[in-house]
């Protein structure tokens, strides 16, 4: 059994958020107080002031940053937007209340702030991560997607009503919900060695029935495609806190394999903020080598396959290995293999066949 | 010489087979341009006597139970300097009498409108025009006249004589027309020839009864026209011929008149013998006319009296053979008689009949053509300079007339023979009449077209009471409004074409333009004169008049929106300074709020960040 030695981190990190938002707090209240017009200096995260960080192996935003005043009018407004969400996400966190991306541009209404769609509001948000460089999940405010976490991991909850209370996430066997209260819980112990992201939920359902958990001392996440930040950031977790490595199995195409990079090294988007990569999360596949060398039964790609494999040799992270390679060999091959081809050879032999020998070569990478 | 066996058709009848290309092709528009006929005239009139003018005009149905078209008495009367009861007759009842004949700016072009809107009345009613005039200050001549369109000649019905007391005329007609039709546009005529007139009083009654009355807003006249001779760019072969064929050069015609004249002339009381004529002329040659002085060449080579010059007619003098043919009218036969070289009257028949030089026909008979510029344009037509005008084959005025066109070194047309308004009436016209919030006015500098002069005057206003139903162009050439075939005129060209969302005017603006165009001759585009070709000379001034104006509405524009734009701020700074204050308390964890009022006071005042 792997124990944090630790303290409590999700109260650490919580304990750093209330601080910050009271020092930016303190400082409008100041500003205003001595008749100055207050302002927050955001990160610019403009397509020229993100960079990729070989040493930490992530993107990150430059060092150009923009002010947001409340002295230019033109900003007035969504410097106004920008502290109501600081109070705003102050009240939820101190209240441990959660919220949506959409509750934000409703909730906005009370206070006569008016947001004029969606995506306003969502960039507000996006802009307060910059400010005090924290994932929205942070905040208390997730997005609308969700995916699932499965295996031998205990947490304690920390949200109003379940404070200290303790769980195994193997009670259930469809899995468990990685929103608000299971990001905010500690994570408290494991007897897994091996954490396996997987991008499909069928899949994942199919590694639970087969026991992947334990032939393979393994915690399961579904990534529901794209993993969405709080899954980032649980993956991540579980490597940095409880010392697991973490593998991804992918759609054999050129979108599996760019999850499995985003997990591993972050995407350009979320470059303003860190703790959500796992540097070391190794991409087991499918490989467009593995098309071939297990005979998957293939689609053909479409235009918009083929572009993205164009877009994403320009892309740094693909300049060089076996990320570079694999990306040629899907051109060179132009289909593509979903993880459930492996059904074609019956439905156990992904678990059976194809998962032991790429857990055996990932020793290797 | 035979006499012309085809049959001549007079002015007037030309007129009338003719008159739609006058406008006076229906009821409708035969009125309204009648009205301007009249108007314009007496317009031109006062303007021509300095005389600020007071204008009446009034259209009265003769039947007003009667449906349209029908019958209306038109009558115009201004103050102007009336006219000679000799000339009324000739002025009102032939067609193509007129003084308007010289080179200026003025309204109507040889006044031929006037006698067209009378035939026009006499044509559908059948009824006289009555003029009354006063030119003295002390007798007031009626008449009431008919038109002979086949002689082109006045039938007078009536001359009655009484006391006057101030100068002015009143011409009034019975013609068809169509008021309920053409009303909306006398009445546009009538308030756009006030605004481009701002120095005269006008008056009008309509045929209701109900009366429209232009007070006059400025009392300073503008500088009249002078009149100027020609710019060799503006000139023709025709123009030429007739130029050099006038009077002046001709081979006189000796009749009794001629006769007396050179009597008076030589102050001749009793009969003297041609010797005696010739000592006598010569004393006083310097002093006697051109006509004359050739007369007593002629006599001194044939060696007659006046008796004889009766008897016979001149038909060529030969420079170049040195011989006179004449034909004896007893004899009924043709002479030649040899000219002497050494004679001194041999030179000045010489001159006559070969008119000037090149050079001196250039320098006299045109404008701003010096003799050094005439030599120049000699050489470049490849013209010796003394070669006479007169002397000149058909193919050599043709080529001397396309090389009056080709010379770019003419200096540019006179334009003193304009009258623009002036920027400060037309600048006080605009403010009386639209009472904008912002109006500027701006007059170019005189430019030419194809050796016409012309000056471009404009003005622009925005706001205030003009209602915002977008932009209104008032189009004027020689202080005539032109009210029809608007699309097509080159000032509404420029206007539209023109970005004026450059200039911070968006939508429906409350904006007025106002354009006049003034010539010896306004380029219309076609016979009714209402819209303006787009000379690319006219153009460019009419662009550059209209940037600059836009550009000054601009900065007023600016200032404007600056005054909204410190409101706006002032309101957006109270709005949200309040918001942030209280986000801020709360996530500073304080009770009490900071006091912001300083900056949303300073909020409101600072400028726009860049």
């Amino acid at each position: 059994m792997k124990n944090k030695s630790s303290a409590k981190t999700a109260e650490t990190r919580k304990k750093r958020l209330l601080s910050l938002l009271e020092q930016q707090g303190l400082n409008i209240y100041e500003n205003l107080d001595k008749g100055k017009f207050p302002q927050f200096v955001i990160p610019s995260r403009s397509v020229s002031n993100i960079v990729y960080d070989k040493k930490i192996r992530q993107y990150i935003l430059g060092n150009a940053s923009a002010v947001r005043s409340s002295r230019n009018m033109s900003q007035l407004r969504s410097y106004t937007q920008l502290a109501w969400l600081a109070f705003f996400v102050n009240r939820l966190v101190r209240e441990g209340k959660s919220s949506t991306l959409r509750d934000i541009y409703y909730s906005s209404q009370a206070f006569s702030i008016d947001f004029e769609d969606q995506p306003e509001s969502d960039n507000i948000i996006v802009d307060l991560e910059a400010v005090l460089t924290s994932p929205r999940e942070e905040f208390h405010i997730f997005p609308e997607e969700r995916s699932s976490v499965f295996g031998d991991l205990t947490i304690e909850y920390t949200v109003p009503g379940y404070e200290g209370k303790r769980m195994n996430l193997s009670d259930h066997p469809d899995g468990y919900l990685i929103g608000p209260s299971l990001s905010s819980a500690e994570l408290v112990d494991t007897s897994a060695e091996l954490v396996i992201a997987i991008e499909k939920g069928g899949l994942f359902t199919r590694f639970v029935e087969e026991k992947v958990h334990k032939k393979f001392k393994a915690i399961i996440v579904d990534t529901a495609g794209q993993a969405p930040r709080s899954t980032r950031n649980l993956l991540r977790r579980l490597n940095t806190e409880m010392g697991l490595p973490v593998v991804i199995l992918a759609d054999g195409d050129v979108y599996g394999e760019h999850i499995a990079m985003v997990i591993k090294s972050g995407s350009a988007n979320a470059a303003h903020l860190r703790e959500l990569t796992v540097p070391d999360a190794k991409w087991l596949g499918v490989w467009a080598t593995d098309i071939e060398k297990y005979k998957l039964p293939t689609i053909p790609m479409t235009e918009s396959d083929i572009k993205r494999i164009y877009d994403l040799q320009k892309d740094p992270r693909y300049q060089e290995g076996n990320w570079k390679k694999q990306l040629e060999v899907f051109l060179k091959l132009k289909r593509k293999a979903e993880l459930e081809a492996f059904s074609k050879y019956g439905l156990t032999n992904i678990t059976d066949k194809y998962l032991p020998a790429k857990l055996e070569e990932s020793k290797s990478f | 010489m035979s006499k012309e066996v085809f049959s001549q058709i007079s002015p007037s009848e030309f007129f009338y087979r003719n008159r739609d290309l006058a406008g006076f092709s229906n009821p409708t528009r035969s009125l309204y341009t009648s009205v301007r006929e009249f108007v314009e005239n007496a317009l031109d009139a006062c303007d021509h006597k300095k005389i600020l003018p007071d204008i009446h005009l009034s259209i009265k149905a003769v039947d007003p139970e009667q449906a349209d078209p029908k019958h209306y008495i038109l009558t115009v009367k201004d103050n102007g300097p009336g006219i000679d009861p000799e000339h009324i007759p000739l002025a009102f009842g032939t067609v193509l009498y007129g003084s308007k004949f010289g080179l200026k700016q003025a309204r109507g072009m040889f006044g031929l409108g006037a006698t067209m809107a009378i035939l026009y009345g006499q044509i559908t009613t059948n009824k006289p025009v009555t003029v009354k005039s006063c030119s003295d200050g002390k007798t007031l001549d009626e008449f009431v006249m008919l038109l002979d369109i086949q002689k082109n000649k006045p039938v007078i019905q009536k001359h009655t004589t009484k006391e006057g007391s101030k100068t002015g005329l009143t011409v009034s007609i019975v013609l068809e027309g169509d008021y309920s039709k053409a009303g909306s546009k006398i009445r546009d005529y009538v308030y756009q020839t006030s605004l481009i007139t701002p120095y005269a009083s006008i008056t009008f009654e309509d045929p209701s009864g109900e009366k429209f009355h232009y007070p006059r807003i400025v009392k300073d006249m503008p500088r009249p026209p002078t009149v100027i001779k020609p710019h060799p760019h503006g000139i023709d072969v025709e123009t030429i011929r007739r130029m050099i064929t006038d009077t002046h050069y001709q081979i006189p015609t000796i009749d009794n008149k001629m006769i007396d004249k050179i009597k008076k002339e030589l102050s001749l009381k009793k009969n003297l013998s041609p010797k005696e004529i010739l000592e006598r002329a010569q004393k006083r040659w310097s002093d006697i006319s051109r006509p004359v002085r050739t007369v007593i060449s002629v006599m001194s080579f044939l060696d007659i009296d006046f008796e004889g010059l009766k008897k016979i007619r001149i038909d060529d003098i030969d420079v170049a053979n040195r011989t006179i043919t004449y034909w004896d009218f007893g004899e009924s036969q043709s002479h030649a008689v040899e000219l002497n070289p050494d004679s001194p009257y041999y030179k000045q028949l010489a001159s006559t009949v070969q008119g000037d030089t090149l050079l001196t026909f250039l320098t006299k008979r045109f404008q701003r053509v010096g003799p050094t510029t005439a030599e120049k344009f000699c050489e470049f037509a490849k013209f010796k300079p003394d070669k006479r005008i007169g002397s000149m084959t058909n193919e050599e005025l043709v080529k001397l007339a396309d090389a009056l066109q080709k010379f770019e070194e003419f200096l540019a047309p006179d334009p003193s023979c304009l009258a623009p308004l002036g920027e400060e009436p037309l600048s006080k016209g605009i403010m009386k009449f639209f009472n904008p919030e912002f109006a500027a006015v701006w007059q170019r500098n005189a430019s030419a077209y194809s050796g016409f002069p012309f000056i471009v005057e404009m003005g622009i206003a925005y706001g205030g009471d003009i209602p915002p139903n977008g932009l209104k162009v008032y189009r004027f050439a020689n202080r005539i409004p032109l009210l029809y075939d608007e699309g097509s005129d080159v000032v509404l060209k420029i206007v539209n074409e023109t970005e004026w969302a450059r200039y911070k005017i968006k939508g429906d603006p409350p904006l007025v333009i106002v354009s006049h165009i003034c010539s010896t001759r306004i380029p219309y585009k076609t016979v009714g004169k209402e819209n303006v070709a787009d000379r690319p000379e006219l153009e460019r001034e009419l662009k550059n008049a209209l940037q600059y104006l836009a550009r000054k509405l601009a900065v007023h524009m600016s200032r404007q929106g600056a005054a909204d734009m410190a409101k706006k701020r002032a309101n957006l700074y109270s709005k949200y300074v309040p918001l942030i204050a209280q986000f801020a308390t709360e996530l500073a964890g304080k009770k009490k709020e900071p006091n912001y009022n300083q900056l949303i006071r300073m909020g409101s005042e600072i400028e726009e960040q860049v």
